[in-house]
């Protein structure tokens, strides 16, 4: 981070031209609690939010972020958030605030978000700014103690992938994409002034447990776990949705083979007959024939996505239970004491 | 070419005609030929004229006639050669010198030559009207003419409209009147305008005295029948008055002329069957006239030619009298074999009755039976059912059973049992939708019918030998058939006969069609096990999709007839899985053939309505719709009620019977409920009554709907509906409440529910036993003892998923197999399909990322504790103060919830190593593990 706060604006735009790998984000603490606080009062509606700041090297920093009012299915509401956008960017800058599109942030339940939407609106940016980066924030998580925050990009190869809408199995193999890597994530570094460091320290209690800790002891965890558990149906039921499209098609394919190869068998005992007639052999292939038309393979993108989302909540289940075993031990403990 | 046309012009003779008729059947002449011809005939007509009018010294009115008389003739000899434009001409023509006629004449009488003349103009017109096809070949000059002559001569024969239509009854008068007139013009006449008849006229001079002759006697009998024949009829009782005259030739001669004229334009279709008719009464040995009779029932067929339309109703008749006559024969000449095989010699009907060999005439027995049928089905099909017609015609269903009756023991005799078993499939598809009570009353119909049928045929005989005036039949055939049906006393009875016999020789169809006869056949007497045990062996249930659709609907006839059965049987769930695949898609009416259903999302096309049409059953076959749904949604309310309860849980998870859920919802919907009107309204009704436990109600209900009357015993049936309403309102009631109760008396129980304390105690055991109700008996007090087990919601989620993960990995595994087939994933092309990747990839995603989280946990725990919040070092600090205990979870948890990038590798690894130490364990799993891996890496 010293390093980072060392090099001038004129070092980084040199550097810029080799447009490293993006590996940290640094975020303001003031940012984060912004974020919190937006996400955490309209929860458990979804809400999203701008961030701003600078494209440094390897290192984005985020330095500021306001909120973009809950979105309703309009037209003209939708322009008007637009509006809103330049508006507060405006504003913003004429405060001498950072008013550098960096990404944008948004709340989630139970870590839903990996959808087509969200592909897109990453796309949408992407267009107009190198680097971006969507800051994902759960408030159901966070209320069990912990800072649920990450921060997301698209990998590279999956964009390609996506400009050419070509989610083909053949297009898939050749990239080597498997579902992992549609999204990659982003270590987040918060980051404060010095001051503020020291005034934090200042102002901390001598207690050594927090609102945190006692948080993160509660004991119930059904109700996420309930929930998680229907999420994950809901994503089965989803796949195999996807897997009977998958199944169609593949009747449909087989059936079209039969076809063809029943269509060329005619065509050669014509031809056969055709020569011993001594007449012209007909041409095998037939673009104009129904038959050879491809059947449109359906697309893996809502599979690979299911299949994100299926990880997800597995981990989370998988985090959460091994949370609770040791919580139930240390509760045994505790009363055998007693 | 042209000289055709010059003889044409000249002569009136039998070749000329015969000519026309090969201008008939042959291709129409080309343009050029046609322009050609016009001006050939012009000419030919005209040295025609000069020809006829040469040193004839006629008087003006004479000459008038004369001049009108040839153009007559020239348009004759246009008609001959299709060509409209010189038609046209002369048509102006005519008009012209008609009123020149009238003029002279000074009658306002028209001459008969003119309307004559115009009466074959419009028969022409019309006949080239209706043939389209040669309409569409016509130069565009001569179908413009044809066209111009259509309206020319529908405004000129409406002034003339009395005259003609008089012309048309009465051809005759006019022609004597003609004659007295004009003698030339007539002959010329006579021979022009019934071309066709030309060709039977073997002695043509005596011709018109014979016609005098004959016209005078029928003006004085004056019998209706003689009425009812055509010319040409009468014209060949003459041939044949003498008896002594016929012989065999003449008549196989004449036979062959009339057949050959079959299907021929211009030949009166019941004009054949009258002439072949005829015919059969001269023939000369047995085997000839069972020949012709053969061609009169091909030719009776004939009468009507569309496909929807029926055959009239007398021809039918006639043509069962007629083929009953066959086998009259056939039985006293055991002789004579009927064959469609071979081609018979020339001369074989010419070896008399008392030939000793064999003698082979061509027909099929079979097919004409089942034309028959066919008919008698689609006159069934077609008349209105709520008409007297209607009864009319099914009382002559027992004619045809006679027949076919007959065919079937002759075809057995003659050892033909493959024929035998189809006539017997006839037999046996007219009788197996039959209950005893409409057998015994068509036997009865059919016992008193023949007795009247006798008298009156007997009478029909008497009154044929009275109308023939002509000879007697040479060949007399005395009626060794019997006319009368004989049916056993019980319709079943005469089912196994039938079935029997066509189980032992029929053919696939056959025995198929007989073996869905016999299951509905059985499901009417409730014998329901029969039935199904037919059904289940036969394993039509199977095949039935690749069988003929008329076939398809009697497999749904007798599956719903087995529903209904099933249900009389008290047998709820059999009854309903027999009907709900009738009603799953809602489209009975169509399964059943018993009305077109509008299906509203595509529309039939013209073509596939008709063809629906066709298929429909006839009124009487019908199975009441009515009672079915009833049946159908009753089964499915006794089975679901008490399914819903016990999932009240989760609603959707298991569902018997989808169309009555979606009914259910649809009902629960209303804001308002009225009283219930239709049979679903009944049933919803009391569905509502019954899953609040309220039997009594609910039996109410259903008691009011007034199918119930079609059901034979009634009370029976109503009975034990009761019996099983209050069963499963025990069942519902248990299923709802059993988590309120710590316990429940027997007695309370079975007070509440109005059955006997040993039913209560059967049906509460049931359901402990199929662990439906988690209960036990407590003996001494009489009592159940509730054992609350209740699965927490997440448990039940948890079941839930199961589930689903199961169907899930059963998919993938056919997936895969599919792919794999029995080669193995190394003998796959190169081109790999994606369903293999795809389920490599969620197979792997599934039970590899497990894995590796189980295994890298541990370590990406720490890492992650490293670059997450540790990272951050003044912050984070005040967290690491916290305690290890709190940043390693964070770590942890971060780690297993993010999949990054970064940790790409880390996976992999472990991924590897765990696959690895699985080692051999599943040859495939690890196979798809490599491939993945290598797509991946």
């Amino acid at each position: 981070m010293a390093n980072t706060t060392a090099r001038s604006f004129l070092q980084v735009a040199a550097t810029e031209e080799a447009a490293p790998p993006l590996r940290v984000v640094q975020i303001e603490g003031l940012v984060i609690l912004k974020i919190i606080k937006h996400c955490q009062e309209f929860s458990p509606a979804l809400v999203t939010g701008q961030l701003l700041g600078l494209d440094v090297g390897s290192v984005l920093e985020v330095t500021n972020c306001f909120p973009f009012p809950i979105r309703e299915e309009d037209e003209e509401v939708e322009a008007e958030g637009a509006n809103y956008q330049l508006e507060m960017m405006r504003c913003l800058r004429e405060v001498n605030v950072d008013n550098n599109t960096v990404g944008w942030y948004q709340s989630t339940l139970f870590g839903s978000f990996q959808t087509v939407e969200l592909i897109e609106t990453f796309m949408n940016y992407q267009e107009n700014i190198r680097r971006c980066v969507c800051i994902v924030y759960d408030p159901s998580r966070s209320n069990q103690g912990v800072l649920a925050l990450k921060a997301l990009k698209l990998s590279d190869s999956f964009m390609d992938l996506y400009k050419n809408n070509n989610f083909t199995g053949e297009k898939l193999r050749e990239k080597n994409l498997s579902w992992v890597d549609i999204f990659e994530e982003i270590p987040i570094k918060v980051s404060n002034s010095a001051l503020i460091s020291a005034f934090m320290t200042e102002l901390e209690t001598d207690t050594p447990v927090r609102q945190c800790d006692y948080e993160r002891l509660q004991l119930s965890t059904n109700p996420f776990l309930e929930r998680n558990v229907e999420f994950l149906i809901e994503c089965m039921d989803d796949l195999s949705m996807e897997q009977q499209k998958f199944q169609f098609y593949y009747r449909n394919l087989s059936r079209q083979q039969a076809q063809q190869q029943a269509w060329l068998q005619k065509r050669r005992t014509e031809n056969m007959a055709r020569k011993a007639a001594g007449e012209e052999p007909l041409p095998e292939e037939d673009p104009s024939n129904p038959v050879f038309k491809p059947i449109p393979e359906p697309s893996r993108l809502d599979s690979f996505l299911i299949t994100n989302q299926i990880s997800n909540y597995c981990n989370q289940i998988n985090g959460v239970a091994g949370q609770s075993f040791s919580r139930l031990y240390l509760m045994k403990a505790l009363h055998d004491e007693k | 070419m042209a000289s055709r046309f010059w003889t044409q012009g000249e002569s009136d003779t039998e070749e000329e005609s015969s000519d026309y008729d090969e201008q008939e059947e042959g291709p129409l002449e080309t343009t050029a030929v046609a322009g050609g011809s016009k001006y050939l005939q012009t000419e030919a007509s005209d040295s025609d004229d000069s020809d006829g009018q040469k040193r004839v010294v006629r008087s003006a009115k004479d000459k008038r006639f004369e001049e009108m008389a040839s153009t007559v003739e020239q348009m004759k000899n246009a008609m001959k050669i299709n060509d409209w434009v010189s038609l046209q001409e002369n048509f102006d023509k005519i008009n012209k010198q008609l009123e020149k006629v009238m003029r002279v004449t000074e009658s306002d009488r028209v001459p008969n030559l003119y309307i004559k003349s115009l009466v074959m103009l419009e028969d022409f017109l019309n006949q080239a009207l209706a043939n389209k096809e040669a309409k569409k070949k016509m130069s565009s000059s001569n179908a413009k003419a044809l066209n111009s002559m259509k309206q020319k001569l529908k405004k000129n024969n409406k002034q003339y409209e009395d005259l003609i239509n008089k012309y048309r009854e009465k051809p005759d008068l006019f022609e004597e009147k003609d004659e007295d007139e004009q003698e030339e013009d007539e002959e010329d006449d006579e021979g022009g305008s019934d071309l066709d008849d030309e060709d039977l006229l073997n002695r043509e001079s005596e011709e018109s005295e014979d016609e005098e002759e004959m016209e005078k006697e029928a003006a004085e009998s004056g019998s209706g029948w003689e009425k009812m024949l055509s010319k040409k009829d009468k014209l060949m009782d003459k041939q044949f008055k003498d008896p002594s005259q016929i012989t065999w030739e003449t008549v196989n001669k004449k036979f062959k002329e009339i057949v050959a004229a079959r299907g021929r334009k211009g030949t009166g279709r019941i004009e054949l069957v009258e002439q072949l008719t005829f015919l059969t009464r001269v023939a000369k040995t047995p085997a000839q006239k069972l020949e012709i009779l053969f061609s009169v029932v091909s030719a009776q067929f004939d009468v009507n030619p569309s496909l929807s339309g029926h055959m009239p109703i007398n021809v039918w008749k006639q043509c069962v009298h007629n083929m009953l006559a066959i086998l009259d024969i056939l039985t006293k000449y055991p002789n004579i074999v009927v064959d469609d095989m071979v081609e018979p010699d020339e001369n074989e009907t010419q070896k008399g009755a008392d030939f000793d060999g064999t003698i082979r005439i061509w027909g099929n027995l079979v097919a004409f039976l089942e034309r028959i049928d066919v008919e008698f089905f689609k006159s069934l099909q077609i008349i209105d059912p709520h008409t007297r017609e209607y009864v009319e015609r099914l009382r002559d269903e027992p004619m045809f059973l006679v027949l076919a009756q007959n065919v079937q023991e002759y075809l057995e005799g003659v050892g033909n049992y493959k024929g035998a078993s189809k006539v017997a499939l006839k037999r046996v598809e007219l009788i197996y939708y039959k209950p005893q009570e409409v057998y015994d009353a068509m036997r009865k119909l059919a016992e008193q019918s023949a007795g009247g049928e006798r008298e009156t045929e007997s009478g029909d005989e008497t009154k044929v030998v009275e109308e023939s005036r002509g000879p007697p039949a040479f060949v007399v055939t005395p009626e060794l058939v019997p006319r009368k049906p004989t049916f056993p006393e019980n319709g079943r009875a005469l089912m196994d006969i039938l079935v029997s016999l066509i189980y032992k020789y029929g053919d696939e169809r056959t025995k198929a069609r007989a073996m869905l006869c016999d299951i509905y056949n059985h499901a009417i007497f409730d014998e329901f096990s029969i039935s199904r045990d037919l059904l289940l062996m036969s394993h039509l249930q199977d095949s039935i999709q690749h069988m003929d659709i008329s076939t398809q609907i009697l497999f749904n006839r007798a599956m719903a007839q087995l529903g209904l059965c099933a249900f009389r049987m008290g047998l709820t769930a059999e009854g309903h899985s027999c009907l709900a695949e009738l009603y799953s898609a809602g489209r009975v009416k169509e399964l059943l053939a018993q009305g077109v259903s509008q299906s509203r999302y595509h529309e039939k096309s013209p073509e596939q309505e008709r063809l629906e049409r066709r298929r429909q059953m006839p009124y009487h076959m019908h199975i009441n719709l009515e009672l079915l749904e009833a049946v159908h949604l009753i089964c499915a309310m006794l089975l679901e009620v008490p399914n819903m309860a016990a999932n009240s849980h989760d609603a959707k998870r298991k569902v018997i019977s989808k169309t009555f859920r979606r009914l259910l919802e649809v009902s629960e919907r209303q804001t308002f409920t009225g009283p219930p009107e239709t049979v679903r309204d009944h049933v919803m009704a009391a569905t509502r009554a019954l899953r609040q436990g309220d039997f009594g109600r609910a039996f109410e209900v259903i008691k009011s709907l007034d199918v119930w009357r079609l059901l034979r015993d009634k009370d029976n049936v109503l009975e034990m509906l009761k019996a099983k309403i209050k069963e499963e309102a025990l069942r519902t009631y248990l299923f709802t409440y059993s988590s309120s109760y710590n316990s429940l008396s027997l007695d309370h129980l079975a007070k509440l529910f109005d059955l006997s304390d040993s039913q209560t105690h059967s049906i509460v055991s049931k359901m402990i036993i199929n662990e439906e109700l988690h209960a036990s008996w407590d003996q001494p007090t009489g009592c159940i003892v509730f054992h609350a087990v209740e699965h927490s919601r997440l448990q039940a989620l948890a079941f839930q998923l199961t589930e689903k993960l199961t169907i899930l990995a059963e998919t993938n595994e056919r997936a895969i197999e599919s792919r794999i087939g029995g080669g193995g994933l190394d003998g796959l092309p190169l081109r790999r399909k994606d369903g293999q990747d795809y389920a490599a990839a969620a197979a792997s995603g599934a039970g590899g990322r497990w894995q590796d989280f189980s295994f890298s946990q541990g370590r990406l725990g720490s890492s992650g504790g490293r670059t997450g919040y540790g990272g951050g070092r003044s912050s984070a600090s005040g967290q690491a103060s916290g305690g290890n205990f709190s940043r390693d979870r964070t770590g942890q948890l971060r780690s297993g919830g993010y999949q990054n990038s970064r940790y790409q590798d880390g996976p992999g690894r472990m991924f590897q190593s765990g696959s690895s130490v699985r080692g051999n364990q599943m040859d495939t799993s690890t196979r798809m593990v490599n491939l993945n891996r290598g797509v991946r890496a």
